[in-house]
């Protein structure tokens, strides 16, 4: 039995190939991947991103629980920031990648995703008894929408009661006539853009809003594909329960300086097993599973991610080398059914972004 | 969903079209399967001289996002194959039955006679997808 977003209707409304992901049945594409991709770059698109998780955490400590939970800096980071972080063991791999959003003082929201809200809620659950806060899944309650784009703002405040011009990273509560509503700066496109959050009435009509001003609906397999030409990463490909944040590249979101965090210890001492890097190919399109090799022929490694770039009209791949056979040539070949394909290293990611 | 299924081809349940011209078969994708695939943007098939069998794979087309392989309607030669669609893949999208892959010499021609009729692949598309 596959869950459905409270939008389910209205995705089938506009043709929308849906399919099954992370227990949820999903809109991949509406009419064309290449044509989402370009709204999101040039325009405007909105995703349905209901799937994902939302969790409260409040009470006097609140601040200091996630603090103590999560690697990245959340005591020193203002009221109304969002903060990107992994989630991590004792033993520092990664159980999930989340934002953090300082609400007030007392209140915190963290969106965690989709194929991990039971998982990081009862590992959260289990570290709470120390802390004078609650934390409560509000996954239910709540939809979301991730509306993208160098017109998004323009468009979304318009509707909104009140919409600061506000900073990347931020976060906002404000009201869509008489429901509340939670604004982030925030996306997974590199583009300026907003993520949604609200009850599922006001998501709905907020969505019925955008359709009626030409917002383009963009579906997960266009969303991949954005996310992928910045170089984010995505659970269970860059990321996974085996691997820590350095195999990643995710050391900067690794604050040892604090006092006291969930695998500190363990990331202290932890070298990174794998260095995660970035390929593009003039010919053929790397997947996901692919291998790695080096000048000589030699496995060194896996493809996390790969997509055609619709920017570059290029492949494009995140890669994990294993870090004793990291190449001092810096020469790679991707394996494609058989035959080898020149990579090249790229230190940038593949498309820059127009987020503030 | 609407899909364009022209009478005078015959076709395969991988979703290939056959234009049969005496034992000169002439290969390409359905409408149905380049609508099901999306914004094709890589296209390999095999070079002229190579030998098929019917229902194996003989190349791979690539959307943004998937992978699919190809399998050949017949089993014969590759006599000519459409260079110019690899450098523009994304024909197939708008042209299906005119973004032909490749042609393929048969040895008997009479095989074509086991391939889906219009009749038969419009009702095979209305049933199992």
């Amino acid at each position: 039995m596959t869950n459905k977003t409270h939008l389910f209707d209205e995705h089938v409304k506009l043709g929308a190939k849906i399919v099954p992901f992370a227990g949820w049945d999903m809109p991949v594409q509406y009419t064309s991947v290449k044509e989402e991709v370009l709204a999101v770059r040039q325009n405007v698109g909105v995703f349905d991103v209901s799937h994902m998780g939302e969790f409260f955490v409040e009470g006097a400590e609140a601040e200091a629980f996630v603090d103590y939970l999560v690697t990245n800096d959340i005591l020193n980071a203002p009221m109304g920031k969002a903060i990107y972080s992994p989630l991590c063991r004792d033993n520092g791999t990664v159980i999930d990648d989340l934002i953090v959003y300082k609400l007030q003082k007392n209140r915190i929201l963290i969106c965690v995703n989709a194929s991990n809200i039971e998982k990081d809620f009862n590992w959260m659950k289990s570290k709470l008894s120390n802390f004078s806060c609650t934390l409560t899944n509000a996954s239910d309650s709540y939809s979301l929408l991730a509306l993208q784009g160098p017109k998004a703002y323009e468009i979304l405040k318009k509707f909104l009661n009140e919409l600061p011009d506000m900073e990347y990273y931020s976060v906002f509560e404000t009201a869509y006539f008489q429901s509340p509503v939670i604004v982030a700066r925030t996306g997974y496109t590199g583009e300026d853009g907003f993520e949604i959050f609200a009850n599922h009435s006001t998501i709905k009509s907020l969505w019925e809003k955008f359709m009626a001003s030409n917002v383009t609906p963009c579906g997960l397999a266009a969303r991949d594909v954005l996310r992928l030409e910045v170089c984010y990463p995505l659970y269970g490909h860059e990321l996974n329960d085996e691997l820590n944040p350095y195999d990643a590249g995710l050391g900067w979101t690794v604050k040892t300086l604090k006092p006291n965090f969930v695998g500190k210890q363990a990331l202290l001492s932890k070298a990174s097993a794998f260095k995660t890097i970035k390929l593009v190919l003039e010919k053929g399109i790397p997947r996901d599973g692919y291998s790695v090799l080096n000048s000589k022929n030699e496995l060194i490694g896996t493809i996390a991610s790969g997509t055609m770039s619709v920017v570059l009209n290029k492949g494009v791949a995140l890669a994990r080398i294993k870090i004793d056979q990291y190449p001092e040539d810096e020469i790679f070949q991707v394996d494609i059914r058989q035959k080898l394909y020149s990579a090249q290293l790229t230190k940038k990611p593949f498309v820059t972004g127009g987020h503030k | 969903m609407a899909t364009n299924i022209p009478m005078n081809l015959k076709y395969t349940k991988d979703h290939e079209w056959a234009l049969v011209e005496g034992d000169i078969v002439t290969v390409g994708i359905t409408d149905f399967a380049q609508s099901a695939l999306g914004d094709i943007v890589f296209l390999e098939v095999p070079e002229k001289g190579t030998h098929l069998n019917a229902g194996s794979t003989f190349g791979v087309v690539e959307s943004i996002k998937s992978v699919s392989d190809l399998y050949s309607p017949v089993t014969g030669e590759v006599v000519e194959k459409n260079s110019q669609l690899e450098a523009s893949p994304e024909k197939i999208n708008s042209e299906a039955y005119e973004a032909w892959l490749i042609k393929v010499k048969v040895k008997d021609a009479s095989e074509t006679n086991n391939l889906l009729t219009a009749e038969q692949y419009t009702e095979f598309c209305n049933t199992s997808h």
